[in-house]
């Protein structure tokens, strides 16, 4: 990584599962440092689906998500444990740290008005 | 001439362009106050790279768009208007929002670029100077592709594969078919936009007619192809919603599409001449008039570009976006378009403001619907590789599937609509 790139240490925990399988999906403690402009960048690719989400909407609002529950789900869909095949697809190139550069991202960001 | 500038934009919205009369001279790249981008073309990969360039750089970047439209009609989901699915209206984007995101949208029409003074020039005299120039003018027809089709002609034999009018005209002669009429489509050879955009359109001319209860009408589909994009679950969907409606023919079941007479209706083939009550040609397509006069276009018609940034092949100074450029793997879509531009505003800011870059990385995925609530998908992931865009992974609707899992495609489609819409015109 980068000098300046605004490198954060995200501690992956799994206190917040979205349930059982998620859980399971990070099963022990995995520390990297995130990259906060790589997770800005990857970020657009999610904004194509997920920037208009509503409460209704079968494509889910991932603004705010919780960085361990983030990072549950996008592993889940990589390791397709989780169904649909378009995320399953996107998540199928995401290495652990560019899962962790978008879970900082998202944990903070917010919905574009 | 007048030199188009952030500060004579404010007068520009205002004023028609041949008001002003004063030359507005920019400085030059070296020493100016702010790199300048100027993207030709408001549609899904122009106003996405402008919209990103403008929110990352945050003001670091004079953006300007050049698009004439002052409402955008997206061609994706047009065909759920021809099924009835969807108003015309709701197909509808203006620039309101992009514009309050600091980008100088200017409602005139590119009519040139001089690639070697770096400037665009507009239609009445006008030119705007660039650093970086994106050009997503979408695509062009070939008419003469089809013997017999013109742009006149497509007032009687409609394409409506550019979104509008034309659209609307083809949903008016198809709400006017009796019961027994022949719709007759021609589809293109590939490249062209939207890969699995006409088989859903004759999925939705078929509903159409269902739902009228008509049961002697019939749809053909000449197609320069030997096979479709999700063909065989488009095939199964229609063996199972319209049995014996649809009738796809590829070149060996009609041996060569001779001709199209708008007079008559008539489609010629090799082996058959058929008389169309509702003819819908989509011809052959190649890039955008200005893409191809400014030299941007190889021999294919359309626009090679670097895999790893956007960029023209042949400019360096220039990126091609969306349905215009050569996209390796990629098909050409909104999606794609969207993707591609995200790419090219990373780089382009990279370039600009020294701002950091990453690896390209592309994704797509087109929703297609065949029935109500029967929609089926194909997408994939694409990197740089072998020269090319390059797909990576990808997936592909299968035949058998439970139809709550097309239920929810249809709905992921129109949630994913609100969301690229919202994506690309704020």
């Amino acid at each position: 990584m980068q000098k300046g790139a605004g490198r954060v240490l995200v501690t992956l925990r799994c206190a917040l599962a979205c349930g059982c399988l998620v859980e399971a999906m990070c099963d022990g403690l995995t520390a990297y440092s995130a990259d906060a402009e790589l997770g800005r960048y990857l970020s657009t690719e999610c904004m194509t689906c997920h920037g208009a989400s509503k409460a209704d909407s079968t494509i889910p609002n991932i603004f705010g998500l919780g960085e361990t529950h983030f990072v549950g789900v996008i592993r889940a869909y990589r390791d397709k444990t989780l169904p649909n095949p378009v995320m399953q697809t996107i998540a199928s190139r995401l290495k652990d740290e560019e899962i962790a550069a978008l879970a900082l991202y998202f944990q903070t960001a917010k919905k574009p008005k | 001439m007048t030199e188009i500038t952030r500060r004579s934009f404010s007068l520009l919205a205002g004023a028609s362009l041949g008001t002003l009369c004063t030359p507005l001279f920019a400085p030059s790249v070296l020493g100016q106050a702010k790199p300048r981008l100027v993207v030709i073309g408001g549609g899904p990969g122009g106003a996405t790279v402008a919209r990103y360039v403008a929110k990352e750089s945050a003001g670091a970047v004079d953006v300007t768009l050049i698009e004439p439209l002052k409402n955008f009609t997206t061609c994706f989901f047009s065909n759920l208007y021809v099924g009835g699915f969807r108003d015309i209206k709701s197909l509808r984007h203006n620039y309101d929002k992009v514009r309050k995101g600091g980008i100088n949208v200017v409602p005139v029409m590119a009519s040139s670029v001089d690639r070697d003074k770096k400037l665009v020039w507009l239609a009445g005299g006008s030119r705007v100077p660039y650093d970086r120039l994106v050009i997503a003018p979408g695509i062009d027809l070939k008419w003469d592709s089809v013997p017999g089709y013109s742009e006149a002609a497509a007032q009687i034999m409609p394409h409506a594969w550019k979104p509008g009018a034309q659209t609307e005209l083809l949903v008016k002669k198809l709400n006017a078919l009796k019961d027994g009429d022949l719709i007759v489509m021609v589809t293109p050879p590939n490249p062209f936009r939207c890969p699995p955009g006409p088989y859903e359109r004759a999925s939705m001319f078929a509903h159409v007619l269902k739902k009228k209860g008509y049961k002697k009408s019939k749809i053909i589909i000449i197609d320069p192809k030997p096979a479709f994009s999700k063909q065989a679950v488009f095939m199964e969907g229609w063996e199972k919603h319209y049995p014996g409606m649809i009738e796809w023919q590829d070149p060996k079941m009609h041996g060569g599409i001779k001709g199209v007479d708008p007079k008559t209706g008539e489609v010629k083939t090799d082996l058959s001449t058929y008389k169309a009550k509702l003819a819908n040609v989509i011809p052959a397509q190649m890039a955008g008039k200005i893409a191809r006069d400014a030299g941007l276009a190889d021999q294919s018609g359309f626009c090679p570009i670097d895999p790893e940034s956007m960029k023209s092949k042949i400019d360096a100074n220039i990126f091609v976006v969306g349905d215009a450029a050569i996209p390796g793997d990629m098909p050409k879509s909104a999606f794609s378009a969207n993707s591609q531009a995200k790419v090219a505003a990373m780089i382009i800011r990279a370039e600009l403001t020294k701002s950091r870059a990453f690896p390209a990385r592309y994704s797509n995925t087109c929703w297609s619907l065949i029935a109500p609530d029967d929609d089926i998908k194909i997408g994939a992931s694409y990197e740089p590789g072998e020269g090319k865009i390059k797909q990576s992974t990808g997936f592909v609707s299968q035949k058998g599937e439970a139809a709550d899992i097309r239920k929810q495609n249809y709905k992921e489609s129109v949630d994913w609509y609100n969301g690229i819409v919202a994506d690309i015109f704020g």
